[in-house]
């Protein structure tokens, strides 16, 4: 399933996602399924946790079954770009889906971290389909302690 | 701006019918693609967060059921943005009788488990040769 838009929503199309949701809802009802309210929760792609520490950003998302060639990070200044796209499955010929909810697509997204970062450190694993990218702020950032010296 | 993104849908809470789950911290639905072939059905369930030795797939009776459990990030810091929610993944599923259930396979790679259900022999169509004569 492709979900895509381009630019925002209008009031108008956000009404009728509502309506498609409930329309959904209730034959997820007659089929005794938990309703997943797909089209006006959807949201940006991926979803991120920030985390800061004394002298790293750690940005984490949740993007299961990548490749990791299909994934592109890169850092402009203080903005951190994740790139990629999910590909769908190469179904057999003659298979045919019962249901569809894994989403895929290409995705970008950007951040802004609230400090200066150090490029050439940054660190990045992927681990059970969740991208894990560690930030060092720049040394100049950091918080130093001034020594005072009496004679 | 994007001209095209692909959006993402937050993680929904566990509704069981057959009892409320005991266990400790949060479960979520699982997402999941189910689709069929003549010779098997595969499900493809996202997982992102569980590692193979953390995911328990049970079958009894007609009734297969995936868990997953996902290790909190326990690193220090304080969270400067929270987008999605961490926690364990519960899903179960009907089987019919047209699976083999002796071999059912598992994979779960990168946070996505593909479940392969092979049908029994005597559900696999089968074309039969005529011969004429």
């Amino acid at each position: 399933m492709y979900l895509w838009r381009s630019g925002g929503l209008r009031r108008g199309d956000l009404d009728m996602l509502r309506r498609i949701d409930s329309i959904f809802s209730l034959m997820n009802n007659v089929r005794g399924q938990s309703p997943r309210q797909l089209w006006t929760e959807s949201r940006l792609f991926p979803l991120m946790n920030v985390r800061e520490n004394a002298d790293a950003f750690e940005v984490s998302t949740e993007i299961p079954g990548m490749k990791i060639e299909d994934v592109e990070l890169k850092v402009e200044g203080e903005t951190l770009t994740v790139k990629g796209e999910r590909k769908a499955e190469d179904t057999p010929s003659g298979a045919s889906y019962h249901r569809r909810e894994i989403v895929t697509g290409a995705f970008q997204r950007s951040l802004t971290l609230p400090a200066k970062i150090d490029p050439d450190n940054v660190l990045a694993s992927y681990k059970n389909g969740i991208l894990l990218v560690t930030l060092p702020k720049e040394k100049r950032a950091l918080p130093k302690q001034i020594k005072i010296t009496s004679d | 701006m994007t001209t095209e993104a692909l959006q993402s849908t937050e993680k929904s809470g566990v509704n069981i019918d057959k009892g409320e789950l005991t266990h400790e911290g949060d479960f979520f639905t699982p997402a999941v693609d189910i689709y069929e072939t003549p010779e098997e059905i595969v499900m493809n369930v996202d997982l992102p967060g569980v590692a193979p030795k953390d995911l328990d797939i049970d079958l009894s009776e007609d009734t297969l059921t995936i868990v997953g459990k996902v290790s909190e990030n326990d690193s220090e810091g304080t969270d400067l943005l929270v987008e999605y929610r961490v926690g364990h993944y519960y899903r179960s599923f009907l089987i019919n009788d047209a699976v083999d259930r002796s071999a059912i396979s598992a994979n779960l790679n990168d946070g996505a488990l593909k479940l392969k259900l092979p049908k029994a022999a005597k559900a696999v169509p089968r074309k039969i040769p005529i011969s004429a004569g």
